[in-house]
């Protein structure tokens, strides 16, 4: 079986990703070229006798080195040296298309013209002569459409058939006329190379100044830079040419020899569908409405209906913990194994994020969709203006919607949604101030919160704290763009407004279960190897031998009564062991938690029937019914398990009080005193670091009153805490500056490629958040708002500051040159 | 002859066609100009402004493109 290694180039827009998954199905493999977040995509599959390797290159619209993708393309080029390259070419708009396949015809490899969306070119009344074009290139050319699945075999038979014909293959070369002396002299200097790659292409790559090669060519010739710096000068000074647009203006006649000798375009100045779409939907007036509606769509179908969704996953989440919880080793009496506490500890850090999954699944296909059918790069087109302001780009508009920027989403597919930004700096500014947006765990916070100091003003409240993420998300970016990233790199806004398309099912499909598995796979293993370490920093190093003890003759104390009242039961016998005792409180517990997670009666009934199956005896404790001697029991071990989950608390609070983390949320107790912050506070933020939804839990455990059973954790902390709501209000700013997750901080990792953008990351918004609401809470106090007052303020602030800077002219150096030390 | 001012892209109309007198850049803009098709010669057709007015939508080689008009300036053109 003979090996062939293909290589998948096309530029933007093309369909080279339907063609992809048309060959490859969906065996495909998913990685990064190595040291930069470009997707690596290969496809291996065996098509008559052949093992075919394919790899899909980043989407260029050339082959110079001026973008990430270009090198990264070329590098892949050089590097592995295909036996093909496939370029896919969008047959609806060939022209354009051509100038990369005569680029890539260049190289001096194989190449096999895929002419993609020939069912779009024949209804746009585009008549193309694919057998002209072959004849005129020296190269196979296939008609096929990915939308529609045809032309797979043809593109299978012209690869093989290609790669065995390298003895018929005689190197493409465009004849630059007036260059060619200059190309020669080039290619003369480099003969001698070792490299394998055709020396003609090089010398040409070399004069248009494509650094990648040159940087290539450096290690044998020091002095090729000045070599191709004196010839290009040279052919200025004789015909008064730039050399690289030169070479783009050759190309791009070249480009249209074939369009004129092969294609015919029966409708050319007509409308096409596109053409009279784009009148409303880039319309003046109806753009932004249109834009909003989409946006709220998005937001309803994948945060609104995914929420609905995960009723029902939820269960199953559940029961996977219930399971966990089941085979676990037992507590006794007080004593829980510590194994135990771990398992739980970790299956709810995971279950918190999994629980996402349908909602990352459905708001990743609707992205998907709109990637495939075009509106990202109009979204782009029509928002751009207002994010340059703030030294964002167009194209940060999904990566901040997905963050959360209306009402709610998830800071993990935002960061990874800022992959497309052509402009680094805009780019670096986008990942850094989507943390920024409306986490969705951290809404449970806000209503516990909320529901415990603000009940009559909930709503305007919460108003206040979600649209204010998108005001402060502007002023960071504002900030960080003109000072920590003034240096990077931007890019021009070129942006290509390609034709809708409809969408395929499968594209769509793939395209977010591979983001949901990116997700699952990347962070949840992080998030686990975090939650481990915050499970050790809460546990040790425990409670003293002391408590412990009194803990112990409490205990002993409520077992003496237990047992003094349960006597005069004839069914005595049955608990007049300790250890009875401890099984009958863990059947109650376990009865207990099992039955509050049903709502159905028949659910009921069963878990009844469960009970009664696994242990009779016990059961007529749990549900005496009339049976009265059963029914003293019953009353008393209620109390005595009342009795145990108190000192369970207590316990619990205690360990965390003493624990590691504990005393550093006491050890930042002087600086967080100006915002109001105790160590509970301190604790529960970074307890929750992990996954925010934690921090509900925390709290509650914390401040949940040990005599009432039924009160609910928000009316625990508003009776126990001793907070006022300017505290609440210092708490929820703060929580609004401070980033997500931990998984978030691993994307922007991901993302930035630095360990030191993301360690900036997580400390200045919490440098940020510190300020802020330390600033409001001393004002608050010292002006006594009310807790309303204070939100109020902050929010105005903010508000003011994001457009004084809109609006203010931003003037910024653009020149450059003049007398060196003036 | 009466000396014409010189004409920008920047400035031209929606539905007007003009065609690319040179291009007043340097480096990564200028490639990335020219591997979109903004050689001297080719006809640039004005479609719209966006609805906040600027970057602006430009038919080019039978597609569409979208231009800041920071960038659009640096572009000379000429009536057809």
């Amino acid at each position: 079986m003979k090996n062939i290694k293909v290589a998948l180039a096309g530029q933007p827009n093309c369909g080279k990703s339907t063609i992809f998954n048309m060959l490859s199905g969906i065996d495909q493999h998913i990685a990064n070229y190595p040291g930069v977040t470009v997707d690596k995509k290969t496809g291996r599959f065996k098509y008559d006798n052949h093992k075919i390797e394919m790899v899909d290159l980043p989407g260029t619209y050339s082959f110079s080195s001026y973008s990430l993708e270009e090198r990264v393309a070329k590098g892949f080029i050089i590097d592995e040296n295909p036996d093909v390259i496939v370029n896919v070419v969008d047959a609806s708009n060939i022209k354009r298309h051509l100038y990369l396949t005569f680029q890539l015809l260049e190289i001096g490899m194989p190449v096999v013209i895929v002419l993609n969306m020939m069912d779009v070119a024949q209804r746009r009344g585009i008549i193309i002569d694919s057998q002209r074009i072959s004849q005129l290139l020296g190269c196979k050319v296939i008609e096929a459409s990915g939308a529609k699945g045809l032309g797979s075999k043809e593109i299978m038979e012209a690869i093989i058939s290609t790669s065995q014909s390298t003895d018929k293959y005689e190197d493409f070369s465009i004849n630059y006329e007036e260059l060619e002396p200059h190309i020669k002299e080039v290619q003369d200097s480099i003969e001698t190379t070792k490299l394998t790659l055709n020396k003609r292409w090089m010398a040409i790559k070399v004069l248009e100044g494509d650094t990648t090669i040159i940087e290539y060519l450096k290690k044998e010739f020091s002095l090729i830079e000045e070599l191709a710096k004196t010839q290009v000068d040279k052919f200025h000074s004789i015909h008064d040419k730039d050399t690289a647009s030169f070479l783009a203006t050759f190309r791009y006649d070249s480009a249209d020899i074939i369009y004129h000798k092969a294609v015919k375009d029966t409708n050319i100045g007509k409308e096409t569908l596109t053409d009279k779409a784009d009148k409303i939907i880039l319309h003046r007036w109806l753009a932004l409405p249109i834009l909003f509606g989409i946006m709220f769509l998005i937001y309803e179908l994948s945060i609104v209906g995914g929420y609905k969704l995960t009723d029902y996953t939820w269960p199953i989440l559940a029961a996977v913990k219930n399971f966990v919880i089941d085979i676990s080793p037992q507590a006794y009496l007080t004593d829980i194994p510590m194994m135990s506490d771990f398992a739980v500890w970790m299956i709810n850090s995971a279950n918190a994020l999994i629980n996402y999954v349908p909602i990352f699944f459905i708001l990743f296909m609707l992205i998907a969709i709109m990637e495939d059918v075009g509106y990202m790069p109009r979204m782009a087109f029509i928002l751009d203006r207002i994010f340059k302001k703030f030294g964002l780009h167009g194209q940060s508009t999904l990566p901040l919607v997905l963050g959360g920027a209306m009402v709610g989403g998830c800071a993990v597919p935002g960061v990874m949604a800022t992959k497309g930004i052509a402009d680094d700096r805009a780019r670096m500014a986008t990942i850094l101030t989507v943390p920024y947006m409306n986490c969705l765990a951290k809404v449970p916070f806000y209503t516990l919160l909320l529901g415990a100091f603000f009940k009559p003003d909930m709503a305007i409240m919460m108003f206040f704290i979600s649209t204010a993420t998108i005001f402060t998300a502007l002023i960071v970016a504002k900030i960080i763009t003109s000072t920590f990233l003034k240096t990077r790199e931007t890019a021009p806004f070129v942006m290509e407004l390609p034709p809708y398309h409809l969408p395929t099912f499968k594209g769509v499909i793939l395209s977010a279960a591979q983001r949901v598995w990116i997700y699952i796979y990347k962070v949840l293993t992080i998030v686990l190897a975090v939650a481990v370490v915050l499970f050790a920093l809460l546990q040790f190093p425990g409670i003293s031998s002391e408590s412990q003890a009194a803990y112990d003759a409490e205990l002993s104390k409520s077992l003496v009564a237990f047992d003094k009242r349960v006597k005069k039961s004839k069914y005595y016998e049955e608990v007049d062991e300790k250890d009875e005792i401890a099984s009958l409180l863990n059947y109650y517990d376990s009865y207990r938690n099992k039955r509050m997670a049903t709502t159905s009666k028949k659910g009921a009934l069963a878990i009844d029937e469960d009970f009664k199956v696994s242990n009779e005896s016990f059961f007529k404790f749990i549900k005496p019914s009339r049976d009265n001697e059963a029914r003293i029991i019953n009353k008393e071990i209620r109390k005595l398990a009342k009795v145990r989950n108190k000192i369970l608390r207590n316990i619990k609070n205690e360990k965390v009080e003493n624990s590691l983390l504990g005393l550093a949320g006491k050890a930042f107790e002087p600086v967080t005193k100006y915002a109001g912050f105790d160590w509970k506070i301190n604790v529960a933020f970074l307890s929750s670091f992990a996954a925010r939804e934690s921090a509900v839990a925390t709290l509650g455990s914390i401040y949940e009153d040990n005599k009432v059973e039924s009160q609910r954790a928000e009316e625990a902390m508003a009776a126990n805490s001793g907070y006022t709501p300017l505290h609440a209000v210092a708490i929820i700013i703060f929580m609004l500056l401070t980033p997500p997750c931990i998984a978030t901080m691993i994307v922007v990792k991901m993302q930035t490629n630095s360990y030191k953008w993301m360690l900036f990351a997580i400390f200045f918004p919490i440098t940020l958040g510190i300020l802020a609401s330390s600033a409001v809470f001393m004002l608050g106090t010292f002006y006594a708002w009310s807790g309303v007052e204070a939100m109020t303020y902050f929010y105005a602030s903010i508000v003011v500051t994001a457009l004084t800077i809109g609006l203010f002219p931003s003037k910024s150096i653009n020149w450059r040159g003049g007398l060196r030390d003036v | 002859m009466i000396k014409r001012e010189k004409k920008y892209l920047d400035i031209i109309k929606s539905g007007k066609k003009v065609k690319i007198a040179g291009v007043n850049s340097g480096g990564k803009l200028m490639h990335k100009l020219l591997d979109m098709g903004f050689i001297i010669g080719a006809t640039i057709e004005v479609i719209r402004e966006a609805p906040l007015f600027d970057p602006m939508e430009l038919r080019i080689h039978n597609y569409n493109i979208s231009l800041r008009k920071s960038e659009a300036r640096l572009i000379e053109v000429s009536d057809i």
